[in-house]
């Protein structure tokens, strides 16, 4: 039998393109979501009124935007008799800034709790259901199926108006509606793992089944349900504002964006627009960054 | 050979691709010549930009590549500045291509006529009805059986041999003057390589179209090619009549390549004695029940096999033999429907979890993909300890020496340890995967076609490795492979398996040299030998098979190669064959064997 | 074979349906809502209360209500086993009256929706996958991504009052005509059809006219998710090894675009399935928003009445249009590809 008298590596060596920098869509996604998540912790305190009181001046327009730099001038020198309403107030008097930059506390809480909710319930049942495969699991994954098929926000509608409309109760309705989107998810990306051969190396090296699914499985198989949950905040955002759009949300005076624009709904064929816009354009951003930052993230995970 | 006016001439051709901030030039200048008539091979590692050149020749670049510069003179005209009409007229009329994986390359929603249809109306005027005829008649000539029914077939209902000849009954169907075939056997078997490498050497030689071949594999130009080129990193480094090339090669990478092939010494490796059936399988079954069915996929039919302690065993057999559910099922990665496996004396298929678990550190497997065995979060420090952790515990510091010297062991840095899988090529990390199989010092180790994901040259070196190691640590090896070189070079005995069976069974000698078996004859003469001078277009090739592999759902009532053997008859069709022993030791399935009614041809040489 | 497959897909619906049923029956009695106090006012008399209880058929045992409900006491009421759906609580009239009313105009509207979104979305979706990395594809990814994820309410709003008020191009969002105008005989219940049938070609035009900004509302918020899944799939089927080959064999241009857009359309149908719900979710608000009075806005009106059996009905029809729509583009998307096999 012949030696070989050499051994050498011959793998070429990888090639290693230069870090990619963030590109501006990221950037902006991800400036969107801190001032969001900044508002949303102090936003009720820097307002410049008390967004649950209302004031004596029902539905002033914003001002014009010439005469912004005077007011800010007067503002700042304390010549005014009161703040300005920098987006005007409401039918009832509120001021509207104020309830814009406040809303974030409740619409953000609601989206992140139900969030959190849905991607832990719903990521543990996709372990179970992909990793253990037996009649229990697979009815498990066809129940959540045909919660799936339903459309989320009817579902929603029914479970928070007749559960009571509190904050905890949509949370509760949106985490339940969500939930099959992670499970459904995670068991796919666990299916598709556990027939991966690191798998089998980790069961011929003598590790517990458990062991392999906590140690192994369920790490590779978190990153679809993380980056789909950039993208469901903002779903979740939307449909609390529709909550409240229809009446089945949160009850006034709570500042959320979908109860400002309901209650301006009936003025804007009257002409007075700001009421809705300036929580809707609030809104529009906020989905908007949330749904960039997850595709950034998406697109970031598959080149690796 | 070499003619006036050269078909083709290629000269500094660059393909390159961006990336944010950088070029990069996979292909950097490539220039060579090919005349009528001529086959040519193009041979280079996987990633040298052999594929690229080849669809470079067409005009094209996988995006996001780009052919930067060069020029490639067909017919007087330059291929790669010709505009988009002219060129789209040239492809498929004047030079035909064929490519890897040829059932993705086939539209998945069309019947395979049409295609060819398709292709053959774009460069004739002809009818529809015209069109369906001449592709029949294509897939007639590439050897098709019953073309009439199989241009109604779509190509997932295509083997993977199948689908590679309707390729190439479309790419000839104009009867271009150049086929271009990129790597055309990469994922097939080896009875169904030859065959088909035999009937694409037959229809050119019939179109009278001259081939660049491009492949990894030295065997095929050997014995198909009349003039090599050698690609490597970018840029052809030899051009050579192909018996100049294995005798005298000139470039170092040429050298390193062939080197393998030339230090190979004509001995077999030595037989152990002592320690027999250290491991042994007896009568092991594995049956897979189908969905929505009754019926079950025979993936392993009664199989008894025996390796002594220090002994390396081969299992050969093409794709779908079951050779790889054996060893699955050796290390209780499945559950045999029947049967029984035996390590020292104890039978693994009747423990309990527990017990199974500790056993594990006294076996283990290596799989074919290295990036897919590893978790790939993990650093190789992390992937070096987890078998320790599982099987040892103890101190860290001492378990991290130990991961150290596995990887002196296996001849890697130890600077590695903090590499991720990501940041390693495979040969690299094959090298972890066997590091970490052997950590726990097992008695017995499974290898599950180790080297089929590496390049040849890799290949070679990782094969030394696995032998060396075995001698210095005398371990035992299930050694699964449908390579027949490194079967030669590593293991002492060989099993041959076909649809789940084991058809014959002795040492690496008695098997090589004499193969007893149809299928082991078929099997060996498939195997193209990296040898120009007897090169297998120059004389005709005994013991080919016909056909392809029959479904492990519906096996054979008799013999189970019966549809396939140029020696059946009518009692091998309706009896069972059984494992018979003949005088020297070996076993073989076959009654007209036993009998003396086949007499073996002489592989002596191969 | 697609017989067979349709019967054991339909078989498998209706168990589907039934446990649905059952469920949702279970669910909105287990939640805490009180439906009568709802009816009869919180301070009213206990008698009246017991008494609007009985009418109701709450004072039942639950299983019993069930039963009623299922049609397995046609004595007492009739139930789905006899094709009813119940009665409002609300209205006094029969749900499925109700909703045969109200779900024409929901369907009309979210397939014109539809159409509008794949007519615009298809073209601008291949611009951008045949410009992979240029600035007309930037331009309609990030589009894709800002339309996907608006809220559909608002942007009715804002239509409303920039055409609506400032320009006065379209009409007041009060319903599919407007109030002075007599609405023709429904026969089919879509309003479109049912002017033609009548033939009164000016109501027609009336109701097109007060569609139009409900429909391109929709449509705005759709045609975000199809172009990216256009885009995607485009993009997908021309990096494809088959599409490659066919254009190293020379096949001609349009030829080989025809075999990218069928392969782009196959895996499209399950995305279109998904995007159902997804439609029916934007509807309810749209349509109230615009005050079309589709079935959206009635299971708004049922949800805060706590009325159940409207609930319950909305909830039946919702989830049987869908099975259907999912097995009509599981059949579509076989015809296309010859891989699917039933």
């Amino acid at each position: 039998m012949t030696e070989f008298s050499h051994d050498v590596l011959l793998d070429e060596p990888a090639y290693v393109p230069p870090a990619r920098k963030a590109d501006w869509l990221m950037r902006i996604g991800v400036t969107i979501v801190t001032l969001v998540c900044f508002l949303a912790l102090f936003g009720p305190y820097i307002g410049p009124y008390d967004p649950t009181r209302t004031t004596i001046r029902i539905a002033e327009p914003p001002p014009g935007l010439t005469e912004i730099p005077g007011l800010m001038a007067g503002w700042i020198g304390g010549t005014l008799d009161h703040p300005p309403h920098w987006m005007g107030t409401d039918a009832n008097g509120y001021d509207i800034f104020s309830r814009v930059i406040a809303a974030p506390r409740t619409d953000l809480k609601i989206a992140l709790l139900a969030n959190l909710l849905s991607l832990t319930v719903g990521v543990f049942f996709g372990l179970v259901a992909g990793y253990w495969r037996n009649w229990g699991t697979e009815l498990l994954v066809r129940v959540s199926d045909v919660v799936q098929s339903f459309p989320v926000f009817i579902l929603a509608m029914v479970l928070v108006a007749l559960a009571g409309r509190s904050a905890t109760n949509i949370i509760i309705a949106l985490a339940f509606v969500y939930t099959p989107i992670y499970l459904r998810l995670t068991r796919a990306e666990v299916l598709s793992q556990t027939s991966r051969g690191f798998v089998e190396a980790a069961r011929a090296m003598g590790n517990s089944e458990l062991s392999i699914a906590l140690r192994h499985v369920l790490p590779n198989s978190l990153t679809p349900a993380l980056i789909q949950s950039s993208v469901t905040i903002g779903f979740a955002i939307l449909l609390t504002a529709g909550l409240s759009f229809v009446g089945a949300g949160v009850r006034p005076p709570t500042p959320e964006w979908g109860l400002m624009i309901s209650t301006g709904a009936n003025q804007i064929v009257l002409g007075e627009w700001w009421p809705s816009v300036f929580p809707g354009l609030a809104i529009s951003l906020t989905v908007f960054g949330f749904a960039v930052l997850g595709n950034a993230l998406e697109r970031r995970y598959e080149k690796g | 050979m070499k003619k006036a006016e050269p078909l083709l001439k290629v000269r500094d051709l660059r393909v390159g691709y961006e990336v944010p901030g950088d070029l990069v030039v996979p292909v950097e200048g490539v220039s060579f010549d090919l005349n009528p008539h001529e086959v040519v091979g193009l041979v280079g590692d996987a990633g040298s930009g052999k594929s690229t050149t080849a669809l470079a020749l067409m005009g094209l670049a996988r995006p996001p590549g780009k052919i930067l510069g060069g020029t490639a003179m067909f017919d007087g005209r330059d291929l790669l500045s010709l505009p988009d009409d002219e060129i789209r007229a040239i492809r498929g009329r004047d030079i035909g291509i064929i490519v890897q994986n040829p059932r993705a390359a086939l539209n998945p929603m069309l019947r395979v006529g049409r295609q060819i249809g398709y292709a053959y109306r774009a460069h004739n005027r002809v009818s529809e009805a015209e069109a369906r005829k001449q592709a029949v008649e294509m897939l007639r000539l590439v050897g098709i059986n019953d073309p009439e029914r199989r241009v109604e077939a779509y190509a997932h209902e295509l083997s993977g041999g199948m689908a590679q000849r309707a390729l190439i009954a479309m790419a000839l169907s104009s009867t271009p003057k150049l086929l271009i075939a990129d790597e055309p056997t990469s994922g097939l078997d080896v009875t169904i390589q030859a065959q088909f490498l035999d009937e694409m050497w037959n229809t050119v030689q019939k179109t009278g179209s001259a081939m660049l071949l491009v492949t990894q594999e030295l065997g095929v130009i050997a014995n198909f090619c009349d003039r090599v080129l050698v690609l490597h990193q970018g840029r052809i480094v030899e051009d050579a009549p192909v018996r100049q090339f294995f005798s005298d090669p000139q470039h170092p990478y040429s050298q390193e390549v062939l080197r393998f092939y030339h230090e190979r010494s004509d001995g077999f490796p030595e037989q152990v004695s002592g320690g027999a059936g250290f491991l042994r399988t007896e009568q092991l079954t594995k049956h897979f029940p189908l969905r929505n069915s009754d019926k079950v996929v025979q993936a392993v039919d009664k199989v008894t096999i025996s390796v002594a302690k220090g002994e390396a065993v081969g299992l050969v057999g093409e794709s779908g033999s079951g050779k790889t559910t054996v060893g699955r099922c050796l290390m209780r990665l499945e559950h045999p429907t029947a049967g029984a496996v035996v390590l020292d004396g104890q039978d693994i298929t009747a423990l309990n979890a527990a017990e199974m678990r500790k056993m594990r550190s006294r076996m283990q497997i290596v799989f074919q993909d290295p990036f897919d065995s590893v978790n790939p979060r993990w650093t190789v420090a992390d992937i070096l300890d987890e078998p320790l952790r599982v099987h040892e515990g103890g101190d860290k510091a001492k378990r991290r020496s130990r991961a150290i010297a596995a990887l002196e062991q296996v001849n890697l840095d130890p600077s590695l340890m903090q590499a991720k899988p990501r940041d390693l090529g495979a040969s690299t990390l094959q090298r972890i995967n066997i590091a970490r199989a052997l950590i726990c010092n097992p008695e017995f180790v499974v290898l599950d076609e180790p080297t089929s994901v590496l390049a040849p040259r890799a290949r070679n070196s990782l094969i030394a490795l696995l032998a060396r190691l075995q001698k210095e640590l005398g371990i035992s090896y299930l050694f699964i492979s449908h390579d027949l070189t490194t079967v030669r070079y590593l293991c002492q005995r060989v099993a041959v398996m076909y649809l789940g069976q084991i058809v014959e069974e002795g040492t690496v000698e008695q098997v090589f040299s004499a193969p007893q078996h149809p299928y082991s004859q078929a099997l060996l003469s498939a195997h193209l030998m990296p040898d120009p001078t007897r090169r297998r277009v120059d004389h005709p090739v005994p013991a080919a098979l016909d056909g392809e592999i029959p479904s492990p759902i519906d096996v054979p009532k008799g013999c189970y190669l019966a549809s396939r053997c140029r020696h059946v008859t009518e009692t091998c069709r309706a009896n069972p064959q059984v494992l018979s022993e003949l005088g020297d030791g070996r076993t073989v399935r076959c009654e007209r064997v036993v009998k003396g009614e086949i007499t073996p041809e002489d592989f002596a040489d191969a | 074979m697609l017989l067979r497959y349709i019967t054991r897909r339909m078989l498998i619906g209706v168990v589907q349906l039934f446990c649905l049923v059952i469920a949702v029956f279970f669910l909105i009695r287990l939640l805490p809502a009180d439906p009568v106090s709802r009816l009869v006012g919180l301070n009213s008399s206990e008698e009246a209360y017991a008494q609007a209880a009985a009418q109701l058929g709450l004072d039942r045992p639950l299983f019993e209500q069930l039963g009623i409900y299922l049609g397995l006491y046609p004595e007492i009421a009739p139930g789905l086993l006899q094709g009813s759906l119940g009665v409002s609580w609300a209205t006094g009239s029969t749900v499925g009256s109700e909703i045969a009313t109200f779900l024409p105009v929901t369907l009309q509207l979210i397939t014109l929706a539809f159409f509008l979104a794949f007519a615009v979305s298809i073209p601008v979706g291949m611009l951008g996958a045949l410009n992979p990395g240029k600035a007309a594809d930037k331009g309609v990814f990030v589009y894709s991504l800002f339309a996907g994820s608006q809220p559909e309410f608002w942007w009715g709003l804002l239509f409303v009052y920039v055409f609506y008020f400032q320009l006065g191009v379209a009409p007041a969002p009060l319903g599919q005509l407007s109030p002075m105008t007599f609405p023709p005989e429904p026969v089919t219940g879509f309003m479109l059809i049912d002017t033609l049938i009548a033939g009164e070609p000016a109501k027609f035009v009336e109701a097109l006219h007060h569609l139009m900004m409900p429909v391109i509302t929709l449509a705005f918020i759709l045609s975000g998710p199809i172009i990216k899944m256009v885009r995607q799939n485009m993009v997908r089927a021309l990096q494809s090894d088959f599409v490659l080959y066919a254009n190293l064999v020379g096949l001609p241009r349009k030829r080989v675009a025809r075999y990218a857009l069928r392969a782009a359309m196959g895996p499209s149908m399950t995305l279109i399935g998904i995007l159902y719900g997804f439609m029916l979710s934007g509807a309810v608000l749209v349509e109230s928003v615009f005050s079309l009075g589709g079935i959206g806005q009635y299971a708004i009106r049922s949800v805060l009445a706590f009325d159940y059996p409207a609930i319950q009905g909305v909830v039946l029809v919702i989830t049987a249009i869908s099975l259907v729509v999912y097995l009509l583009l599981d059949l579509i998307h076989a015809a296309i590809d010859p891989r699917i096999a039933y």
